[in-house]
C-alpha cells in the first residue's frame, strides 16, 4: 500500500516561526495628550525621539523580506505623524496588514479615506474611558472625549473597523454601564475591549489617584461580568477586571473542588507574546514588548531582526520563562491557587518587583483576597 | 483545475517559510492565511504559470521519495484548494486571433 502524498493545508497558527509574524511598533514618541495613566511616557529607560520617514521605510522593507504579516502602529499618537500615509504605503508595499492604536482626536476624513483605500487595515483602536467628557476628560485632557467620539464616527463613515479600548480607573469605575450603552447601543459598535490602568509609565506618578483599590476592582469585576452577560459577550478583555473576574472564578472553583492543575498553571506561563511577536520603540530600539521597554535587543536597520529573533539571549530567556515554577518564589509560598495560576504579566512583574522572572503581584488572587476582596 | 492547466501563484501572496520546511501562505489583501507542509511548499514553488500540473507532478516525483500513484489527483485537489482561497489563478492571455 502506498502512503498518501499528503500535500496538506493546516491552520497557520500551528507551526514554529522562523521570524516574527507581527510587530508592535511605536512610530512616534509624540502625543497630543498626556493621560494620567499612560504606560508609555515617564519611563526612564526610554529615549523619547522619533525616527525619520526613510528609517521606518527601510525597516518595513526588511519586515517584508522576512514575511512579517502584520504590524500594529502605536505611539505616542501615530496620527500625529504628518508622514503617516507614507509609512502606511511602505507597509502595504511590503505585503503586510496593519492596525493603529489612537486616542482618536487627530483622525480626519482625509487620513481615514486613505486608510480605507489601502484595504489592509485590520482595525483602528480608539481609547474611550468615559460615557461623557466628565468621566473621560479628567484623566486624558480637556476636549479628548469629543475628539475620540468624532474620530470614531469618522472611521465608521469610512467603513473602517473600530476597536475601542476602555481603560478602567478610579474615576470611571462607576460609569461602566453608561460606557457600554454609549459604545454598543448609541454608536452601534460590535464590541469593545477593557483593561485597567497598570503601574507603568506615567501611571506610577499618579498611582494613588488612578489605580483601582480593592473595593473598586471588585465593583469593576462585578459590573463587567454583568454587562458582558447583558451584551452577550460583546465586551472583551485580555487583562484587567473582566479578565481577572473570569479567571479568578475558574481558579476558585478548581481550588474548591481540588481539581487537577490547569494546563498552563503553576508556572510563569502568562505571556505567549515572545513566540510570535516583537516590539520596536519610537527611537528604533527593538524590544521584547511595549511594557518591557527597557529590554533593548538591538536597533532597527543596524541589527538583523531575523538574528535577534533566533539568537537573542534575552528573548530566549523570556521564551523559557514558562518553565519557571511558581513554587520557586517566596511570594507564592503556601498559596493554594498555584496549580491554577500563570504568574501574570511580566511587564507589571518588572515594574512592581524589579524582576521580569517573577509573578506579578498586581493580578495575584491571594493578595486580592487578603486585602478584603471577594470573588464575584 | 486540469492536469494541463498552468496555474500561477498570486503575486500578492506571501510565502513564509517556517521551521521544519513548513510554510504559511498569507494573502495580505484578504488576511487569509494557511499552513502548508513541505510537499505543499514544493508544489507552490512550481506554480509559475509556465509549468502545467503534469509537469509539477513530475518534479515532485523527482524530488520526493515514495510518491504514490494517486499523486496527480492529490496535487490537483491541493491546487484547487489553493485556488479556492485565492492564492493562485491562471494568467490571462490576450487572444487576438
Amino acid at each position: 500500500m502506498t502512503r498518501p502524498l499528503a500535500a496538506k493545508i493546516a491552520p497557520a497558527s500551528s507551526m514554529g516561526m522562523r521570524t516574527p509574524r507581527t510587530l508592535d511598533i511605536e512610530v512616534t514618541a509624540r502625543c497630543n495628550l498626556r493621560c494620567r495613566y499612560c504606560y508609555f511616557f515617564h519611563n526612564p529607560a526610554v529615549d523619547y525621539r522619533d525616527l525619520l520617514t526613510n528609517e521606518w521605510l527601510t525597516f518595513f522593507d526588511e519586515l517584508g523580506s522576512l514575511g512579517v504579516m502584520k504590524v500594529t502602529l502605536a505611539g505616542g499618537e501615530p496620527f500625529i505623524r504628518s508622514d503617516l500615509a507614507s509609512l502606511l504605503e511602505g507597509i502595504v508595499r511590503n505585503r503586510m496588514r496593519f492596525s493603529l492604536l489612537s486616542n482618536g482626536m487627530l483622525i480626519n476624513d482625509e487620513i481615514a479615506d486613505f486608510i480605507a483605500r489601502t484595504g489592509r487595515c485590520d482595525s483602528v483602536q480608539v481609547s474611550v474611558d468615559g460615557s461623557c467628557a466628565e468621566t473621560h476628560d479628567p484623566c486624558r485632557g480637556k476636549g479628548s472625549f469629543n475628539g475620540a467620539i468624532r474620530g470614531i464616527r469618522t472611521l465608521l463613515r469610512h467603513r473602517l473597523k473600530v476597536a475601542v479600548r476602555c481603560t478602567i480607573h478610579r474615576n470611571n469605575v462607576h460609569d461602566l454601564e453608561n460606557i457600554a450603552y454609549l459604545l454598543l447601543e448609541e454608536l452601534g459598535l460590535p464590541g469593545f475591549g477593557t483593561n485597567s490602568a497598570g503601574y507603568l509609565g506615567t501611571c506610577r506618578l499618579n498611582a494613588d489617584e488612578v489605580l483601582l483599590n480593592t473595593r473598586e476592582r471588585q465593583t469593576a469585576m462585578a459590573t463587567l461580568l454583568r454587562l458582558t452577560e447583558k451584551y452577550h459577550g460583546r465586551i472583551s478583555a485580555q487583562a484587567g477586571p473582566l479578565a481577572e473576574g473570569r479567571m479568578w472564578r475558574r481558579m476558585e472553583e478548581a481550588r474548591a473542588q481540588g481539581a487537577p492543575a490547569f494546563p498552563n498553571g503553576g508556572r510563569l506561563t502568562a505571556c505567549g507574546c515572545p513566540r510570535n511577536k516583537l516590539a520596536v520603540r519610537a527611537d528604533g530600539a527593538i524590544i521584547l514588548c511595549n511594557v518591557l521597554a527597557h529590554t533593548e535587543l538591538g536597533r532597527i536597520n543596524q541589527n538583523s531582526l531575523s538574528d535577534i529573533w533566533k539568537h537573542s539571549p534575552a528573548l530566549n530567556r523570556l521564551r523559557d520563562r514558562h518553565t519557571i515554577p511558581l513554587t520557586d518564589f517566596e511570594f507564592c509560598a503556601g498559596c493554594s491557587y498555584i496549580p491554577y495560576c500563570t504568574g501574570n504579566c511580566p511587564g507589571l512583574a518588572y515594574t512592581l518587583t524589579g524582576k521580569v522572572d517573577h509573578p506579578s503581584p498586581d493580578a495575584c488572587l491571594r493578595l486580592f483576597l487578603e486585602k478584603g476582596g471577594r470573588i464575584v | 483545475m486540469n492536469p494541463t492547466d498552468r496555474p500561477i501563484t498570486n503575486p500578492i501572496v506571501v510565502l513564509r517559510e517556517e521551521f521544519d520546511d513548513w510554510a504559511v501562505l498569507f494573502n495580505p489583501d484578504t488576511a487569509d492565511a494557511v499552513g502548508i507542509n513541505p510537499v505543499g511548499v514544493a508544489i507552490w514553488k512550481g506554480l509559475d504559470g509556465k509549468r502545467n500540473i503534469d509537469e509539477v507532478v513530475s518534479e515532485i516525483k523527482d524530488n520526493f521519495e515514495g510518491v504514490p500513484d494517486t499523486a496527480p489527483e492529490e496535487i490537483v485537489a491541493f491546487v484547487d484548494k489553493l485556488a479556492e482561497h485565492g492564492f493562485l489563478g491562471h494568467e490571462l492571455k490576450n487572444d487576438n486571433s
